[in-house]
């Protein structure tokens, strides 16, 4: 089968081809999907460009990419949630990565049922963010009426955190800016922060949660804003002590400064992992079959041109997902 | 089994033969929201009659969008009767909203009937003539009539189970949107 790979680490132009791969072989708990549509993440480029090598270590050469859309085609002996024929998305686990193909194998646990009302490339952009952004919050344990501040609205994760908190019944605080405003305000937020014009930090004030999706000095930050007792969940700032110790990391200390500001707030700072989960999606869902969250596309590339879908991601300026068909 | 049976007495002398024939090909089933009992792909063997719930018939397009051909509610019946006629395999696929009894038969046995028991042809001639006339008026409805009028005409048809079907389903029925779905029951909530 085709399949669009990682050959070696550095620039996007150099570092993928297409190579004719063996089809996956079905384990007992997985489904064989016929990929229909495949989104691209930023985590992706950041496999290619090699920054996650000491995370990750991928052999190489290795299909690239996590998001699927699909059709089961086959399913492994112990499988009784899925048919044949059912039309499915997921996030698929770091072992199962290779999503850029026509066939990818992936353990039905983190498989769901695709929204119905979507289509396949919709279908496909949901996953990743989707997942982040709900298990982000989750842990948060958003409620109706807390004031939440997601950080850059506009991208993949944050547009969707947006939807979801207002779902919820949450007042939306967000950053984005000065072109973006107006389509982030159309997700729902109440509140669109231009940081080109204003300082969000005297904006969103007495916050229940801060979203932190841009780390580096916005972390810390997070604990100005944030309310006595209250929330920041982070998914690229420093890890937290908690998160660490499960990486085996047991003298890792959470940035002092970071350390300080959480305990003089009383507010707890956690790390957020994705981690796949098909009961998730399932909810996702329901959801965007009751239009209270809806796909967000910047562009569709046809599989032939896998490797310009990449450029364009490294380029930063997508509004919404960037997905790429398959068949 | 005893709804289908009266029904039928109201229209036709039941001989007892016949009525334990009818209960000899019927299996009747309780179904949860959920279930599936017809799929894309499938040879399709049974049709169901519905005692309460609701059951939906919908296609996928190649986009893997849905689009709703009919709900049935109680006394109607359901399959994919172009697999059946053609005997090709299904492309819809028939699934539970709500938690639902049925009676399944076997589409062929059901057909025996017929020569069986000659009084049975008239009656089901008069069911065929009905579903032709209803899928008649779909058409036409679709055809012709704006969205908030065909919305009017499902809520009369679907009144007892309108506010257990989602949206969605709802939207994908009518062929419009959830957002246009929204405005037309804004305005009628208006009126």
């Amino acid at each position: 089968m085709k399949s669009l790979q990682v050959v070696k680490y550095g620039e996007i132009s150099e570092s993928l081809a297409f190579n004719e791969t063996d089809k996956p072989q079905v384990q007992a708990n997985d489904v064989l999907i016929e990929v229909k549509a495949s989104a691209i993440n930023p985590i992706d480029k950041s496999i290619i460009l090699g920054n996650l090598q000491s995370l990750l270590p991928i052999p190489l050469p290795a299909t690239s990419a996590y998001d699927v859309s699909g059709v089961v085609v086959e399913k492994g002996q112990e499988v009784s949630d899925f048919e044949i024929g059912d039309l499915v998305y997921s996030r698929v686990p770091q072992e199962q990565m290779g999503t850029l193909a026509e066939y990818v194998a992936v353990i039905s646990s983190a498989v769901s049922k695709k929204p119905g009302n979507i289509s396949f490339e919709e279908a496909a952009g949901i996953p990743l963010a989707g997942l982040t952004a709900l298990q982000s919050l989750e842990y948060a344990g958003i409620k109706e009426n807390d004031k939440v501040l997601i950080h850059a609205g506009s991208g993949g994760v944050g547009s969707f955190a947006i939807q979801y908190a207002k779902a919820k019944g949450a007042y939306v605080f967000t950053t984005t800016s000065t072109g973006n405003v107006k389509w982030v305000k159309e997700l729902g937020a109440d509140r669109v922060i231009d940081y080109k014009t204003e300082d969000y930090k005297d904006i969103a004030k007495d916050v229940d949660i801060v979203f932190d999706t841009l780390g580096r000095h916005y972390s810390l930050e997070s604990f100005e804003l944030v309310k006595e007792g209250g929330k920041v969940v982070s998914v690229v700032g420093p890890l937290d002590e908690a998160s660490a110790k499960m990486f085996g990391m047991n003298d890792y200390k959470l940035p002092a400064e970071l350390a300080k500001a959480s305990s003089e707030k009383n507010a707890e700072y956690k790390f957020i992992f994705m981690h796949p989960n098909g009961s998730h999606l399932n909810q996702i869902k329901l959801m965007i079959e009751d239009e209270q969250i809806k796909p967000i596309i910047d562009k569709v590339y046809p599989f032939s041109e896998g490797i310009q879908a990449f450029t364009h991601l490294a380029s930063g300026r997508a509004k919404g997902k960037i997905v790429v068909k398959i068949s | 089994m005893e709804n289908l049976i009266n029904k039928i007495k109201e229209r036709l002398h039941l001989s007892s033969e016949a009525e334990a024939f009818l209960y000899s090909i019927s299996n009747e089933k309780e179904l949860v929201k959920g279930d599936v009992v017809i799929r894309p792909g499938q040879v399709v063997k049974k049709t169901y009659f519905v005692i309460s719930g609701c059951l939906r018939s919908y296609c996928i397009d190649t986009n893997g969008k849905e689009h709703t051909l009919l709900f049935a509610i109680k006394d109607w019946w359901i399959s994919d009767y172009m697999a059946i006629h053609s005997e090709d395999i299904s492309t819809l696929t028939i699934e539970c909203l709500t938690d639902s009894k049925v009676i399944e038969f076997n589409a062929k046995e059901l057909d025996e009937i017929h020569t069986r028991f000659p009084e049975f042809e008239s009656y089901q001639r008069q069911n065929l003539e009905r579903h032709v006339v209803n899928l008649q008026m779909r058409i036409l409805n679709q055809l012709q009539l704006s969205a908030a009028e065909r919305y009017d005409l499902f809520l009369e048809k679907y009144s007892d189970i309108e506010k257990q079907i989602r949206n969605f389903h709802v939207a994908s029925f009518l062929g419009i949107t959830q957002e246009s779905l929204s405005r037309i029951r804004v305005e009628r909530a208006k009126k």
